[in-house]
């Protein structure tokens, strides 16, 4: 069986400025991957590329043995490819239920039905349980301006999911959220599926480290060092680069 | 169950509102007072609001103000005026009423369509230049067009059909007709924005980048809500051309465009039925600015009302009745211990 994920050579420029600079990456099925690196490092530019925000300027981009380089952002959850973001970009006027609606519908037909689904519906019942999954069952009817900001991103969580990835890409999960939050956000990451590829993002390495496979580290828009979690923290250069040790 | 809850709601509120509001004024007022009520500010109330209502689904659920939807609710009254028999002058005729206001139907859903893709990539101001520049396009092109449209002067005589024996221009009938129009469109939109559909063209307003995220295709879903408010606003044009018995340019002038833009923003952006009531406010000063001032001066009294509740209440009318309610609902009983 081929890679979830297949980058080579990827490359994206914006004027003057580099931001990722021939990035070749291969993630197989199930793995668990973490992106790290200092801040303009190119991490969120490459899952933007990866997710069809905008293309690459060079390389080529693969997922499940289907070239994506010029195909747009809707094709991708289309395929089996969910995302979240950075800061939470959620449907803030709508309840939590109807995000979730809106999430599982985005991938399948019927995106334009003009019937609706009842109470008792699939979809329905399908939301209910993603807001159980993320803990969220409680807030399900809330609207979602109301939420804090731990509960928006395990909103944010539950609408990747509900496309039924099959590659799962998480941009800092646990940006803002309270060390009393980051444990639950843990536990959520650990009972994942494995049959999902889990691609993240994070600063915090003890989000990263123990739900980690493997470990990407970026610089300037390149890929410097990639090695197991267990090996990552005693690297020379992650420790100069990323970690402010060992100057020199 | 919440949607047939809701919608049961409010079509029960709408339709008591609708049937008791001619009852109401009939046994009140002398009959001649009663139908001067019934036909020419109810009437044209809904009218305005059933043209208003397209404008306010598109900026409420889409986050899309359109300053072209009086020139697609034109599009579909010209359409019936050139096709139907009787109009006059003659430009193409012989079709039926009901044919004729397919047809204009048709067209309406067409130009919103087309609207919704020529502006598919723009957004707030430039969205409303966009509009604007349509609406004014349209405007300039059927006032130069004499072959099509008759130029200046216009399209006359439609009458529209006879219906029960009764002339469609009775004042009863009239109202009836578009009390019924308004009371299912006004009930359409509320079903619509509940369905995939719906809830898809709510989150577009909220975040179009995380919608094209999830698999959907944010332009076809905008341009597809466009077409719907096509469909609105040519229901609207269809009545207010038979209402008018005939259309000519200014009906869908740079005015008009403007006055829909009042009556949507005086009743309130924030819900459906702020356009029904923008569009009674407004015909009331219409109607009695002679009384209250000067006839003339219409537009400095609507544009006072406009400025007011714009600094008073940016969510309109509505907003007002929302924050009244909301206020009273704060206030402690007499008796009350205090907190």
């Amino acid at each position: 069986m081929g890679n979830a994920l297949e980058l080579q050579d990827v490359g994206r420029r914006f004027g003057a400025l580099h931001a990722v600079k021939g990035v070749s990456l291969k993630v197989p099925p199930g793995q668990r991957h973490a992106i790290l690196g200092p801040n303009g490092a190119g991490k969120t530019t490459l899952f933007n590329l990866v997710c069809g925000d905008f293309p690459p300027t060079s390389g080529q981009i693969i997922a499940f043995g289907e070239d994506l380089t010029r195909r747009p952002a809707l094709h991708r959850a289309r395929i089996g490819i969910g995302r979240t973001y950075q800061t939470s970009l959620l449907f803030t006027g709508l309840s939590v239920l109807d995000n979730l609606l809106v999430a599982i519908r985005g991938a399948r037909k019927g995106r334009f039905s003009m019937l609706p689904s009842g109470a008792g519906g699939e979809d329905v019942t399908r939301a209910r349980e993603l807001a159980e999954r993320v803990r969220l069952a409680h807030r399900a009817d809330a609207e979602v301006a109301t939420l804090s900001h731990g509960q928006r991103r395990q909103l944010e969580l539950g609408m990747a999911l509900a496309c039924q990835p099959r590659l799962l890409m998480l941009d800092e999960p646990a940006a803002g959220l309270s060390p009393a939050e980051r444990p639950e956000l843990n536990q959520m990451l650990k009972d994942l599926p494995r049959d999902i590829t889990l691609i993240l993002i994070e600063h915090d390495m003890d989000v990263a480290l123990p739900i980690s496979d493997m470990v990407t580290v970026m610089k300037d828009g390149e890929i410097v060092v990639q090695e197991t979690p267990d090996k990552i923290t005693s690297n020379p250069v992650v420790n100069r680069i990323y970690l402010g040790q060992g100057h020199g | 169950m919440n949607l047939a809850r809701t919608l049961l709601r409010a079509g029960g509120i709408g339709l008591a509102i609708l049937v008791l509001a001619p009852l109401a004024l009939r046994a009140m007022l002398p009959e001649n007072q009663a139908l001067f009520w019934i036909g020419n500010i109810f009437a044209r109330a809904l009218i305005y609001g059933i043209i208003a209502l397209s404008l306010t689904f598109l900026a409420t659920y889409g986050g899309f103000v359109s300053l072209a939807q009086m020139m697609v609710a034109g599009v579909a009254g010209y359409v019936l005026a050139i096709t139907v028999q009787g109009a006059v002058p003659v430009i193409i005729g012989g079709f039926g009423y009901p044919v004729a206001i397919l047809l204009a139907l048709g067209a309406a859903v067409l130009a919103g369509l087309a609207v919704g893709a020529i502006s598919a990539r723009t957004n707030d101001i430039y969205l409303l230049m966009i509009t604007l520049a349509l609406a004014v396009g349209f405007y300039r092109f059927v006032e130069t067009n004499i072959d099509w449209f008759n130029g200046y002067e216009g399209i006359r005589n439609v009458l529209g059909p006879d219906l029960l024996g009764r002339k469609f221009r009775d004042p009863i009938l009239f109202y009836a007709i578009a009390s019924a129009t308004a009371l299912s469109l006004y009930l359409g939109v509320i079903f619509l924005v509940r369905t995939p559909f719906g809830l898809a063209l709510q989150g577009i307003r909220d975040n179009p980048r995380r919608v094209s995220a999830l698999g959907y295709n944010v332009m076809l879903h905008r341009i597809v809500a466009f077409g719907i408010a096509g469909f609105i606003a040519g229901c609207g044009g269809v009545l207010a051309t038979i209402y008018n018995i005939g259309i000519s340019p200014g009906s869908i002038g740079l005015g008009a465009t403007m006055n829909l833009l009042i009556i949507s923003v005086i009743g309130g952006l924030g819900h459906p039925i702020g356009a029904f009531i923008g569009a009674l406010l407004f015909a009331i000063f219409d109607t009695f600015a002679a009384s209250i001032y000067d006839r003339d001066r219409f537009n400095t009294l609507i544009g006072a009302v406009f400025l007011s509740i714009v600094l008073i209440s940016p969510d309109g009318a509505l907003g007002m009745v929302r924050r009244l309610r909301e206020g009273f609902a704060r206030k402690p009983r007499a008796g009350a211990p205090p907190l």
